[in-house]
């Protein structure tokens, strides 16, 4: 089959999933998001499936959103996309579903923000409900703190920051899990290790194998069911005995840690596809 | 009945909403979006039978009703209208999708794309964010140097939203085009918007007359309406040489232009259709 590959650049990740899908004899169909403009009106993509590999959400959520309008399959699927790219969609969704995750509150002005992390109680965490990688993520330990990045937000703010996204500070063991999902199977999980508060940046983090529990295992897959997801990466915090759902990726990078896994996570991804088309095609 | 109305700044519009509601008998329960915290653990936050969504922002507007809807309080419009009106990209897609007749559309995701995109479709063009209102940030671009700039510039400036590039084929339309008001499936009343300007909101100078709603207006702007979900929106019209296109629909639209001009009473019109969605929905129960 035709598998086009949604892409900005092409990482170990993209690579290592091409060799499998040409190796298995697809045909491959590079469609780069830097070059790609879309006409609205009509398709002109000769693809039977696309598989998303993106680095920008923004882009990522439109072209699927675009394509699944046209009737083209895509992994994951635009709603998945539009779920797991704004932090409260997704708490929405794992609540709705009686999944555990982190107490959030939302706020549109400085005064109600405030009054809602006083409210809370300190630390907080302040995040833009849209974003990856931890980028303009707050800890904020007191009123002076939550003022200060308020205002600055306030000042700064484009768009997306006119919604201010509250949570409560886990206080995690200096590590959180990823969970890896491809279809209805877990297929690994690590811990991140740091001294930051943050465990989800690169900088200064330790991995190391996570042996899957049966508890842990069920969550990711019911965390995945709640964002109708079929490749995600589920992070998760542990509060005391608790395991708590935090957020949910969609565009999952594995290449680095390969060894870690239980399954070979490219076979999985690839299996999946031919799995997902001749699921429609029938 | 209890009836919610959601809004930040009050506008003339939402202040003949209030002597509507106060008219006809209901309880107003006004909510203002600054002051709303929602813990998200909580199941319910308003006792009223319905909200309708007045606020300013759409982005406000986007969570506030999603929150609603997960916990079953009605609101009009839906989640579902305002995601679809409020992105440009998603309207042209369900126009498209559903044989609308509509603009043509480009979607690019670099200034680099967006060129081509342009040349593709030959100049003029018109070039809008995905988000927005008011005709703000709009540029109708006439040639590839002034495509040049206007990309640079936006790259250089440019947030979130405005890393999506939306391209419009350009209307040479009469001086004017037409905003057409459609409630519960019902096109309710319609008016010219005339300006020497090529942008003709009101909002930015463009005046109002009454425009008689002919049968080809009726059934473009209800099948408009249908496609991005119903409830009350303001469907924007241009007159091609191929008829009518739809370029644009509003989910909070501004009205206090089109009351004297139309005859209709456009506020009476939007709470009589409040009224129907709570009936239906008790009926149900």
């Amino acid at each position: 089959m035709k598998i086009g590959i949604l892409y900005e650049r092409l990482r170990k990740d993209e690579k290592a999933l091409i060799d499998e899908a040409k190796k298995r004899g697809h045909k491959i169909i590079l469609i780069n998001d830097r070059e790609i403009f879309f006409k609205l009106e009509k398709n002109e993509l000769d693809v039977d499936i696309v598989l998303e590999r993106c680095i920008s959400h923004s882009r990522a959520y439109y072209a699927m959103k675009i394509l699944n309008e046209f009737g083209i399959l895509t992994i994951n699927s635009s709603e998945t996309a539009e779920i797991c790219g704004s932090k409260f969609l997704v708490t929405e969704n794992l609540l709705k579903n009686n999944i555990t995750t982190p107490e959030t509150v939302i706020a549109f002005t400085r005064d109600s923000a405030l009054e809602a992390i006083e409210k809370l109680g300190y630390p907080v965490v302040l995040k833009p409900a849209i974003g990856t990688w931890g980028a303009l993520c707050s800890k904020i330990n007191d009123r002076e703190a939550a003022e200060a990045v308020i205002d600055h937000k306030e000042k700064l703010g484009s768009y997306h920051h006119s919604v201010y996204y509250i949570q409560e500070h886990v206080n995690k063991p200096g590590r959180d899990i990823r969970v890896f999902v491809v279809g209805d199977k877990v297929v690994g999980a690590i811990y991140r290790y740091s001294k930051h508060w943050m465990t989800n940046i690169e900088n200064n983090q330790t991995i190391e194998k996570c042996e899957l529990t049966n508890e842990i295992r069920e969550l990711a897959l019911a965390a995945t069911k709640a964002v109708k997801g079929e490749i995600v990466a589920v992070d998760m915090l542990e509060k005391g005995y608790k395991i708590l759902v935090n957020e949910i990726n969609y565009t999952v990078e594995f290449s680095k840690i390969l060894s870690l896994f239980d399954k070979n996570i490219v076979n999985e991804i690839i299996d999946h596809v031919e799995r997902k088309y001749s699921e429609v095609q029938q | 009945m209890k009836i919610g109305v959601l809004c930040s700044r009050i506008r003339p519009e939402e202040k003949l909403l209030f002597q509507e509601i106060r008219k006809r008998g209901h309880e107003l329960v006004q909510i203002d979006t600054r002051k709303c915290v929602f813990d998200l653990e909580k199941k319910n936050y308003f006792d009223v039978d319905i909200i309708l969504e007045r606020s300013i922002s759409h982005t406000h507007a986007i969570y506030i009703t999603k929150i609603l809807e997960n916990r079953n309080i009605p609101i009009v419009n839906s989640y579902e209208v305002i995601k679809n009106c409020g992105d440009k990209v998603i309207t042209s897609l369900l126009l498209d999708k559903h044989n609308v007749p509509t603009t043509k559309c480009r979607v690019a995701f670099t200034a680099k794309a967006a060129l081509t995109a342009m040349d593709d479709m030959g100049y003029p063009v018109v070039l809008k964010p995905g988000v927005g209102s008011w005709g703000r940030l709009i540029s109708k671009v006439e040639s590839r140097n002034a495509a040049e700039t206007i990309l640079e510039h936006k790259e250089v400036l440019g947030t979130y939203h405005h890393s999506i590039f939306y391209i419009q084929e350009y209307i040479d339309k009469p001086g004017r085009d037409i905003r057409a008001f459609v409630v519960g499936g019902k096109t309710i009343c319609a008016i010219y918007r005339e300006s020497k300007h090529w942008i003709t909101n009101t909002a930015r100078g463009g005046s109002a007359s009454n425009c008689p709603i002919t049968p080809e207006i009726d059934d473009i702007c209800k099948k408009a309406a249908e496609c991005v979900g119903g409830g009350i929106v303001a469907i924007d019209l241009f007159e091609s040489d191929k008829g009518y296109v739809v370029n644009e629909i509003n989910h909070t639209m501004e009205f206090r232009n089109s009351i004297k001009t139309t005859g209709v009473n456009i506020p009476e019109i939007m709470i009589k259709y409040l009224e129907k969605m709570v009936n239906q929905k008790n009926e149900k129960n």
